[in-house]
């Protein structure tokens, strides 16, 4: 039983680690996000602008783009971090070196505007990148979430309930086995004086015999016979 | 040019053209003018655009908009307006005028063609395409356009009908649709269009021949210009860049040569500081301000076309009419978006003042 209170007690303290560490990691990333987030915004803004300036170069030259592009130039990887065992999935922005995409897209536009086209691509670009981190923060930061939660659950739990039950046990067994010993002290003390009376009694009826002056054999024997019994109760008495 | 040609031009004119010519008149004094663009530059919303622009030339076709407004709902409803202003222009133009006018739309026509090819070469709705088209630019055989699988079919069944065939034959090849760079393609084609449309003009004369080739070489050098600078730093070989020069301009040919050659924004500076009325225009432009050059540029065409309105008795003011109307259009729309997308200090950056 001490043995598991020992173990319990080590667990919520390495539990307790555990969640610290995730919601120093957690608050970091918040800020991180909070960042990026605002840069977000910034660059956003800017390349919708710039998409302006290259409609109004242009005009709509979606199509244009669409029909010029067949695979895309940037491909987003996903791997796994580990923080203090919890898995986090990150996202990373890889950018193909595809020569036939960019010269074709180099080209779009040569008439009027394609520079202004060329500037939108490139703060989009930007922007993309900005959403993959941004993308990568938040699923980290969903997950982390639910690790922190599970671990505090736990730590709790520990805290709480597991260890307070196995307190509440050992108490309960130390106090039964006090009594136990209690009852046993007492029994024992018991028996002495028991004994001791019975010593007594007898000491006293042989001086009252030896005062009579030597009685009749057979009430000798009649006494004997009973200190006899006497003494087979006793045994039966310690047996018990 | 004789006197008398000119005297039955002044005759003669007012038989068959002096109505449009009056009514081409009538649509640009619906212009917007620099008061209305500093009134739009005020607004807050594109509500209050909208409520503005109901005050103007525009009413009848944005009246009924529903209320959430986009910028390109705006656009639309202006460009509506352009389209329906030109129809009616078209429907009463005589000859050879009807085909001026159809000249001044093979432009957006080349667009539409070459969208509509590339959108069918990647298997897009045709539908969608269609929607996409420059309605200026439509002819009515667009749509089968789709059906054609390789640059043969499509010459043969399509193209061959519509104005836009001589440009297909002279200047690609079967084997091109697939392999050359669908900007390439429309590029030759627009060099095609541009040289034709000048000879169009040479041959009609008389004052329209003066005015017309006078904005088309300005149009043309504008284009050499740009794909000059566009094409620095691609993968266009010097003889690609120079066979989409046109074949007139003020650059041509010495310039063009020059220009076919530049590899720098200072290199193309001094090609075209040779021409003087580039000179101006690059002067008023600091060293390395390659931004501006776009709004400069705007602004001399918008100077020539509103200059044609100064004679009369010639088709310029119709050609000048669209493009000021385009311009317009553009105008909106950059307003619309500064004010969309809350970017107010820049509202003067691509305002083109007309009048």
């Amino acid at each position: 039983m001490k043995a598991r209170l020992a173990g319990a007690t080590k667990g919520h303290s390495l539990l307790k680690k555990k969640a610290d560490a995730l919601n120093m990691r957690f608050r970091q990333i918040l800020r991180k996000i909070v960042e990026t987030k605002e840069e977000m915004g910034r660059v956003m803004k800017a390349s919708f602008f710039s998409l302006a300036q290259a409609k109004y170069a242009t005009g709509d030259f979606k199509h244009t783009v669409f029909d010029s592009i067949d695979q895309a130039s940037l491909k987003v990887k996903a791997s796994t971090d580990n923080v203090a065992g919890v898995r986090l999935p990150k996202f990373e922005a890889q950018r193909e070196a595809g020569g036939a995409a960019d010269s074709k897209i180099g080209l779009i536009g040569l008439g009027t505007g394609g520079k202004q086209i060329q500037e939108c691509r490139k703060s989009f670009v930007t922007a993309v990148d900005l959403l993959v981190e941004l993308a990568s923060l938040q699923t980290a930061f969903l997950t982390l979430d639910e690790a922190i939660k599970t671990t505090n659950r736990r730590v709790n739990a520990l805290e709480h309930v597991v260890k307070p039950r196995l307190e509440n046990t050992i108490a309960y067994i130390k106090g039964e086995l006090d009594e136990l010993e209690r009852e046993e002290f007492f029994r024992l003390k018991k028996v002495q004086g028991n004994k001791k009376k019975h010593t007594e009694a007898a000491e006293a009826l042989e001086a009252a015999q030896r005062a009579k002056g030597g009685g009749a054999v057979g009430n000798g024997a009649r006494e004997n016979k009973a200190a006899n019994v006497l003494a087979a109760e006793q045994d039966a008495d310690i047996i018990f | 040019m004789s006197f008398g040609e000119d005297t039955s031009e002044m005759c003669l004119f007012n038989v068959k053209d002096g109505f449009l010519e009056a009514v081409v008149r009538g649509y640009k004094l619906g212009l917007l003018t620099t008061s209305d663009y500093n009134n739009l530059c005020q607004c807050e919303t594109l509500e209050d655009i909208k409520l503005y622009l109901t005050g103007t030339d525009y009413g009848p076709f944005l009246a009924n908009e529903p209320s959430p407004m986009h910028t390109t709902t705006l656009v639309d409803c202006c460009t509506r307006k352009l389209v329906a202003d030109w129809r009616y222009l078209r429907e009463n133009a005589g000859e050879p005028m009807g085909r001026f006018l159809d000249y001044c739309t093979y432009g957006h026509m080349i667009d539409n063609v070459v969208l509509i090819v590339t959108g069918t070469l990647h298997e897009r709705d045709v539908q969608e395409l269609l929607e996409k088209c420059n309605p200026l630019g439509m002819f009515d055989a667009i749509a089968s356009l789709a059906v054609a699988q390789n640059m043969r079919d499509l010459y043969r069944l399509v193209l061959v009908d519509t104005p836009l065939a001589p440009y297909f034959s002279d200047n690609l090849t079967s084997e091109d649709l697939d392999e050359m760079n669908i900007e390439v393609m429309r590029n030759t084609l627009y060099k095609a269009y541009l040289d034709d449309f000048a000879s169009f003009v040479h041959r009609v004369g008389g004052t329209t021949g003066e005015i017309m080739s006078e904005l088309l070489s300005f149009e043309a050098d504008r284009r050499a210009l740009n794909i000059t600078l566009n094409s620095i730093g691609s993968e266009l070989t010097r003889d690609d860049r120079r066979k989409l020069y046109a074949n007139f301009g003020l650059l041509y040919p010495h310039g063009q040569a020059e220009l076919a050659v530049a590899e720098d924004f200072d290199q193309i500076r001094s090609a075209m500081e040779k021409c003087p009325p580039y000179q101006a225009i690059f002067s008023r432009l600091g060293l390395g301000e390659t931004q501006m050059l776009d709004k400069i540029m705007y602004e001399e065409e918008v100077r020539q076309l509103v200059n044609t309105f100064e004679q009369q008795f010639h088709y310029g003011v119709f050609y000048a009419y669209m493009r000021l109307r385009e311009q317009e259009i553009r105008n909106v729309m950059w307003i619309a978006e500064c004010v969309a997308q809350d970017q107010k200090a820049r509202v003067q950056d691509g305002i083109v003042f007309t009048f």
